[in-house]
């Protein structure tokens, strides 16, 4: 019994699709000698209701899978939920989503985005905060936390530009923004504020700072996670 | 729901052949399948002689060089950047990359499935056109076919509206006169003929005395009527005047005009207020004037300019001719009639400035005005090249007279060449900066003199007696008697048949502009920030080409073929080993012409300065694949004449 119906005195029974899941982390050896050359990634972005995970949620997913240095543009997914109840007129200034059709039941979407994440590192700029609101989102099918390494593109621009023992309290956030970095580093930024474009924009910055980590010798999964 | 992702990638890919080609649906089905690959700058993405990827590549942002072994050195053969499509040896069907693929900066590159792209290929025409004439970059093993470039370039080009070739080609600028000289009914002969004589025009018309038109007289009708038939010149203009007159409005299109002309067999219409003789007239209009309007009609310029005989007429007509040289080439009618429309009108020019100045200048010389004389073009016009009024190059030969009277020869020559030159001056054509020009007394010679000079430039070729070599051995005859231009060549011939080494200091001299991979370079380098240069295409692509087909055709003892084209071809037939090369280079040849051509049009200058960033991805992967003939034949040419031997 986990803390979640524990608490809530719900029981929240396992979807198929959730035990699939969870097996598939089951026999994983240990991987932090993986070439990161080898490793599976994909790199996400959700635009929200708000950013309170408590009362906000998932409007729209974007991802796009990332192999041998390469953006698949083949394993791109661009989905969007059912809308529960009237988004706040403050987020849908910003993400522009007001009738979205062909809106997913948040079970299939849970379904079709554990299916899609495998084991893959999951990468994001605050990826934090994603997380927070996709383990929100699979809970009511019986799962508590998403087990998947995480990376966030936040962090590692700052270890790349500053060092890894920076002190973060001195860093100045708006320098590491997504809009920022991408200025930085050549990307175009197109299709803001679509979950489909920020999740492509981060893939396109990841591989740019993976070569940076590259040629720093960060070529394993362990030291690119560290 | 299109992908935000998938939508992003086919929207950066359609911008670019042969992309650009596909369906929206066919496009979006390719960029839903491609991957998007980082190279670090200094990476190589492929090596020559690795098995060929199941991708080929486009860039997306960077620059990425193909490079190939030349003696453990990496020579660059191409450079790429955005939109550049290469690797596609496996899309081809080949086995192994022939070439590295090193990127020059950090480059965001997209890889796209071969597999997905065959279908493409099976399915879209321009698709396999594009990469049969070898556009894509890195393809060097597949000859680039230029014939079947250009012919691809037309069919990839957008449509243009048709401007008219036909002769009956709707409204066009119809000049007629709207003021009308005219007369009344009883006024005579000799009354309408002075009129006529002091507007300084071939018609008069008859009006009633509401100004409505009754007949026409014309010059002809003096001719006929009066003078030939002894009539007085007292007589009524009533009695001599055609009539009734033709009478359309000004608002009528060419073909009714025109037909109405050819079905009354008349020469001049009387525009009126409503088209009937019951009206006032609002202007007179001849065939002559119609004919004209139709400029673009090469046959009908070409007539004109041999009946016409005002140099202001000629310079009209030859500016006519610019509009059908826009025409030709945005329609990619092919170079050879092109060059040869045009420097048939410019040699008319040329002969009618010649007629008109012996004119001027005869009289004053009776002793000496039947001395035989050649007036020759040279250079670009010497080539039958000169699609726009550039530089003129000419000179002036005449025979050989008596000493006593060599000093009025000289005197005479000098007059009319200058006279010539003046005129042709005022038809648009610039005069060279550099005096080479028959007004200058020293390309004003007799044929003995000129005999001298080619002497000298062959016995002793420093550098400026291979410059004057350059521009003087591409000599034609335009007017006169030829027989002077072919002793001429003969004695060409006949000197470096004696003097071989000098074929060696010629082809130094052709090979002192290299060929033109800096022009991508150059994109490179601007883009880091350096001065951007413009490319300079009859510098870098076209003397190159010139000189090394006048060469090679000198070297097999042809001395009175000067068209590069026609020069290329010669050699692809004399040397069958090297046909396809030259034949290549024939084509170049043309590709650079038009854009040389096309540019001169547009920007009203010589055209000689292209900026890169004006052109489309075709046409600046045309001028690619054109340039690569260049550099093929130069090695050629250092190889024959030994020129690593001689030191240069």
């Amino acid at each position: 019994m986990d803390w979640f119906n524990f608490l809530t005195g719900q029981k929240a029974r396992q979807s198929s699709f959730v035990v699939d899941y969870i097996r598939r982390f089951e026999n994983k050896k240990a991987d932090s000698d993986e070439p990161v050359s080898r490793c599976s990634f994909v790199a996400l972005d959700t635009e929200t209701t708000g950013l309170e995970v408590k009362r906000d949620y998932i409007v729209s997913y974007g991802s796009v899978a990332i192999r041998s240095y390469a953006i698949k543009v083949n394993r791109a997914r661009q989905l969007y939920l059912h809308p529960k109840k009237e988004s706040t007129k403050e987020a849908i200034k910003v993400h522009e989503i007001i009738n979205a059709k062909d809106t997913l039941s948040l079970r299939s979407f849970v379904k079709l985005f554990l299916g899609d994440i495998g084991h893959a590192v999951l990468v994001g700029h605050n990826i934090g905060f994603d997380i927070a609101m996709l383990e929100k989102a699979a809970r009511p099918f019986g799962l508590k936390k998403i087990r998947n390494h995480r990376l966030d593109t936040y962090d590692l621009a700052v270890r790349l530009e500053l060092g890894k023992h920076t002190d973060y309290s001195l860093i100045n956030k708006k320098d590491y923004q997504l809009d920022a970095l991408c200025r930085r580093y050549h990307i175009p930024l197109d299709d803001r504020h679509t979950a489909a474009g920020d999740a492509f924009l981060t893939a396109q910055l990841f591989l740019k700072l993976l070569k940076i980590a590259e040629k720093r010798g960060i070529t394993t999964l362990g030291s690119l996670l560290s | 729901m299109a992908n935000v992702i998938v939508n992003r990638v086919k929207e950066f890919l359609k911008k670019y052949p042969p992309f650009s080609f596909l369906s929206e649906s066919l496009l979006e089905s390719v960029a839903s399948k491609v991957e998007l690959r980082y190279y670090a700058k200094e990476e190589y993405l492929f090596h020559a002689g690795d098995s060929a990827k199941k991708y080929f590549f486009v860039v997306k942002e960077g620059a990425v060089a193909l490079t190939e072994d030349q003696q453990g050195k990496q020579i660059p053969v191409e450079y790429c950047d955005e939109g550049d499509v290469f690797g596609v040896r496996s899309l081809l069907g080949r086995r192994s990359y022939v070439l590295d693929a090193l990127a020059r900066e950090d480059s965001l590159v997209y890889a796209i499935p071969v597999e997905i792209f065959d279908k493409v290929l099976s399915e879209n025409n321009r698709v396999s056109q594009y990469f049969a004439a070898g556009f894509a970059s890195g393809q060097i093993v597949v000859k680039t076919d230029l014939s079947q470039a250009e012919f691809t370039s037309t069919r990839f080009q957008e449509d243009i509206e048709d401007t008219g070739l036909t002769i009956f080609s709707g409204q066009s600028d119809i000049t007629y006169s709207s003021d009308v000289v005219s007369c009344l009914e009883h006024e005579t002969a000799e009354d309408a003929a002075g009129q006529m004589s002091r507007a300084n025009v071939g018609s008069i018309v008859v009006v009633d005395k509401k100004g409505f038109p009754r007949g026409i007289v014309t010059d002809k009708d003096l001719r006929n009527k009066v003078v030939a038939a002894s009539q007085s010149p007292g007589v009524p203009v009533s009695e001599i005047m055609s009539s009734p007159v033709l009478t359309m409005t000004k608002e009528d299109d060419f073909a009714t005009l025109y037909l109405a002309m050819i079905r009354n067999r008349v020469h001049h219409l009387v525009l009126t207020e409503d088209g009937t003789d019951q009206s006032s007239i609002t202007g007179i209009i001849s065939d002559h004037d119609l004919l004209l309007s139709q400029g673009n009609s090469p046959a009908v310029i070409i007539n004109t300019l041999i009946n016409s005989k005002s140099i202001e007429e000629l310079r009209r007509l030859r500016d006519q001719a610019d509009h059908l040289l826009t025409y030709y080439l945005e329609n990619e009618v092919s170079m050879s009639f092109v060059t040869g429309i045009i420097s048939e009108i410019n040699d008319i020019i040329i002969q009618k400035a010649v007629e008109l100045a012996r004119s001027r200048i005869d009289p004053g010389y009776p002793d000496i005005r039947d001395t035989e004389c050649c007036f020759l073009s040279l250079g670009s016009e010497g080539r039958e090249e000169q699609l726009l009024r550039t530089d003129l190059d000419n000179a002036l030969v005449y025979e050989d007279v008596a000493d006593d009277q060599k000093e009025q020869a000289d005197e005479y020559f000098q007059a009319l060449a200058k006279e010539v030159i003046d005129l042709l001056v005022s038809c648009g054509f610039k005069p060279c900066p550099a005096k080479m020009m028959a007004s200058n007394p020293r390309w004003c010679q007799p044929l003995s003199a000129w005999k001298k000079y080619f002497k000298e430039w062959i016995t002793t070729p420093d550098k400026k007696a291979l410059l004057h070599a350059a521009i003087f051995f591409d000599f034609r005859p335009v007017y006169g008697h030829s027989t002077l231009a072919e002793e001429l060549s003969r004695h060409v011939h006949d000197l470096i048949d004696r003097h071989e080494l000098f074929l060696n200091f010629f082809a130094g001299n052709a090979l002192l502009n290299s060929p033109p991979l800096g022009f991508f370079r150059n994109l490179l380098v601007e883009k880091s920030g350096n001065q951007k240069d413009k490319f300079d295409i009859k510098l870098r692509a076209m003397m190159p080409l010139v000189d090394a087909a006048r060469l090679l055709i000198l070297s097999h003892g042809i001395a009175d073929l000067t068209n590069t084209r026609k020069r290329f071809e010669k050699l692809a037939e004399i040397e069958p080993g090297h046909a396809e090369l030259f034949t290549e280079a024939a084509r170049a040849y043309d590709i650079f012409m038009r854009f040389r051509t096309l540019e001169g049009l547009r920007a009203d200058s010589s055209g000689r300065y292209i900026d890169p960033d004006s052109l489309g991805k075709i046409e600046r992967q045309l001028l690619k694949n054109a340039f690569y003939p260049i550099n093929e034949i130069q090695k050629i040419i250092r190889v024959r004449f030994q020129l690593d031997l001689l030191g240069m």
